[in-house]
């Protein structure tokens, strides 16, 4: 009876080819983002990818505690100032040595956002041969819930509390696979977790298209515990996010931006925001902000995918790479 | 020194190039570095080496100096053998990966074109960058003139990878003093550091991260096996003392220069006063001990060349039974009465049978330790041998630090 209903499921677990490297029960809060996207990466990619990860929500399951990880992956366990520069440094040497590898480069908003976002950028700029996956939950949430620049207008965070003065952030949130995208490297993607078999797809692209240089995926990984949220309600946030244009589903190839999800009927995004906490204090006319914001935004990437679509790829970036 | 008959050809070049030529004789697999005033013809070298194919490894012009140990931190824990370079400002922009590199235990060799940090107009030589950073974890060492950039840079590579050692290494050379400096520099044959860096070959291989393996680097807050680590790290450095001295005596054979280990003792055996010194300051210092060994001064210079981990066995050994010590300082210790390498010396001023040890500080800021100074600092050596009454520590070219009555 679950093959009649699980049609779509069964299309993502063709994409399982491999072994969830992870032990069954980890140190994450429940519902968290984070971990689904985890396990799902190498069991996409496969086992003997080589995994980077900062001190962060992921570090106790990713890099271990007291000496064990929970996972039988090759980690290298970064600084968040450098994490994509230690990523550079496995990919070199690598590829100097002639040792086969995909190396993903697994960062929250705020290393790839904010402090990792210079040698993020010159990872691009040097089209590095890896897979930068950065798992957005909009804030700080390992230290306890901080702004992040990807924390959205309106939302309380610790450092961006609900005041007499001051409620939530008064400031737009960053987009970072936008930013990405710019830098013209050979595939660039959104994704989140109720879109799995997107999600399947975009990661062997991308571990298709890191032969010819530097990847970037931006996931949307919401967090329970910090948005105050329901924990049953992850998947459904990720979809609604989605289906208000919140988090539009895009890719790019060389910079030239395409959906890979057009929602015909956009919801208003307070579909989205009524199920979690951190919007609630919002009024009328702050949600009218934040609202207005996405549809600019979302206006300028449709915008974009429409111009990109039109121009000739040039032959220097079908062919980039730093001398070596 | 010794002179061994070798293949070699003599060229003159800069303190900057002799580190990079030496970076390029090491073979290194991947170089990372970023661009600093005194440094930056070090990377413009070995840049041109790459351009040209003469350096085969993997080239990353980063975006920053934290970038470039942080590449070079993986790249090492990989397996690659590594190449970096800085100075002052650069040093302190990467120091969150140095101090990562030192716990790490990956063996990167780096140069660092000595520069002064206080200020962002402090665009001149000092050692307060070295000072700075002085307990990262790493191995320091510091060269005197452009032979020695070279060859501690090989050495360095030695020390490093050694499989008892297992640390990074800090090659420190004077900034503007060497790195522009040029002079004559004996560049050893490609086949001659082979073979002096092939032993590391035939030592057992350390553990490295490749795909696939179950293995990882960089665990998360470790508890009782953070103190073990740590030992670990502490009697690792200890070890490095005596290695070097041993990488020291290999290298004289295959090379035919000797420079003694951590320290180099400069007609010290008869002494009754001696200078403790480190990097280009000590040339000067030799030509004025000469000339004062004419005038039947007996006198002599200790010349620290590893300064992490702090060769206090060795320093005390030399400097036993000294009627009195002057320790030249080129940077600051804070709430100290001198300057940094004296005041870790004077922690062992009582194993010393009776010698009194006095604080120098010069050189700050490009200044010139001159042939002057160094009789200043001598005939004051020589005051406090003879019971008189010298101030504890003395700004040198600075008189006015001296008669202010200020500390």
């Amino acid at each position: 009876m679950a093959e009649k209903k699980q049609g779509r499921l069964t299309k993502v677990l063709d994409y399982l080819k491999h072994d969830d490297p992870f032990s069954k029960g980890v140190a994450f809060c429940p519902g968290c983002g984070l971990e689904l996207l985890l396990r799902f990466i190498p069991r996409v990619l496969g086992n003997d990818i080589v995994i980077t990860g900062t001190p962060s929500c992921s570090a106790p399951v990713l890099l271990g505690q007291n000496n064990q990880s929970w996972h039988t992956l090759s980690y290298f366990g970064t600084l968040m100032t450098g994490a994509a520069a230690n990523a550079t440094g496995l990919v070199r040497y690598y590829r100097k040595a002639g040792i086969d590898n995909t190396v993903v480069c697994f960062n929250g908003d705020g290393t790839a956002n904010d402090i990792g976002f210079g040698n993020l950028s010159g990872a691009a700029e040097r089209n590095e041969p890896f897979i930068y996956i950065c798992y957005d939950n909009e804030g700080y949430m390992n230290t306890g819930i901080q702004k992040s620049g990807t924390t959205p207008f309106g939302a309380t965070t610790t450092t961006t509390p609900y005041g007499t003065v001051h409620r939530g952030k008064n400031l737009r949130r960053m987009n970072l696979g936008l930013k990405m995208a710019m830098n013209k490297i050979p595939y660039t993607a959104t994704a989140t977790l109720s879109d799995l078999e997107d999600l399947a797809k975009k990661l062997l692209k991308a571990k298709e298209a890191k032969e010819r240089g530097f990847c970037f995926l931006h996931v949307f990984a919401p967090c329970p515990t910090g948005w105050g949220a329901d924990p049953a309600d992850t998947i459904e946030i990720c979809r609604r996010a989605v289906k208000s244009n919140y988090f539009p589903l895009w890719e790019a190839e060389n910079g030239r931006i395409r959906m890979t999800k057009t929602v015909k009927k956009p919801k208003p995004v307070d579909t989205y925001t009524k199920l979690m906490k951190k919007f609630n204090h919002m009024t009328e006319a702050d949600m009218k902000i934040l609202q207005d914001d996405v549809e600019y935004e979302y206006c300028l990437l449709g915008g974009l995918s429409v111009l990109e679509a039109e121009c000739q790829l040039p032959v220097s970036v079908k062919d980039q790479g730093e001398a070596s | 020194m010794n002179t061994t008959e070798t293949p070699s050809r003599i060229k003159v070049i800069t303190g900057n190039a002799a580190a990079a030529i030496a970076a390029k004789l090491a073979r290194p697999d991947v170089v990372a570095a970023y661009p600093i005033t005194p440094q930056t013809e070090v990377i413009e070298q070995i840049s041109t080496f790459h351009a040209s194919g003469e350096m085969d490894c993997e080239l990353i012009t980063v975006e920053g100096e934290n970038s470039a140990m942080n590449a070079v931190m993986a790249a090492s824990l990989a397996g690659g053998r590594v190449f970096t370079a800085s100075s002052s400002w650069g040093l302190v922009f990467m120091y969150d990966a140095v101090l990562a590199v030192a716990g790490a235990r990956a063996p990167v060799v780096m140069v660092n074109v000595n520069r002064e940090t206080p200020g962002i107009i402090a665009v001149s030589s000092g050692q307060q960058d070295m000072i700075s950073t002085r307990d990262a974890g790493w191995i320091f060492l510091i060269a005197e003139d452009c032979q020695e950039v070279l060859d501690l840079v090989l050495q360095a590579y030695r020390l490093a990878e050694d499989y008892d050692i297992q640390l990074p290494v800090m090659v420190h050379y004077d900034g503007f003093f060497l790195s522009y400096l040029s002079e004559g520099v004996d560049i050893p044959e490609q086949e001659t550091v082979d073979r002096f860096l092939s032993v590391l070959e035939t030592q057992p291989k350390r553990t490295v991260l490749h795909p696939g393996e179950k293995l990882g680097v960089g665990s998360h807050g470790i508890l009782g096996g953070y103190m073990e680590l740590r030992h670990k790290h502490v009697t690792a450095m200890e070890r490095s003392k005596a290695k070097f001295e041993e990488i020291d005596k290999e290298f004289s054979g295959i090379f035919g220069r000797s420079y003694g280990g951590q320290l180099e003792e400069y007609r010290t055996d008869d002494a009754d006063i001696v200078l403790v010194g480190s990097g280009s300051m000590c040339g000067t210092i030799k030509s004025v001990i000469d000339d004062q060994r004419e005038k039947g001064v007996r006198i002599g210079l200790v010349k620290i060349r590893m300064y992490r981990p702090f060769p206090h066995k060795a320093l005390v050994a030399a400097l036993k039974g000294k009627k009195a010590v002057g320790v030249v300082d080129r940077s600051l210790a804070f709430g100290f009465d001198g300057g940094p390498i004296y005041t870790e010396l004077k922690a062992f001023e009582t194993r010393m049978d009776g010698a009194q040890l006095v604080s120098f500080i010069d050189g700050i800021a490009n200044t010139d330790i001159t042939k002057t100074n160094v009789d200043k600092m001598i005939q004051m050596t020589r005051d406090l041998a003879d019971g008189k009454d010298v101030p504890e520590v003395t700004w040198v070219s600075y008189p006015e630090a001296n008669t202010k009555g200020e500390k």
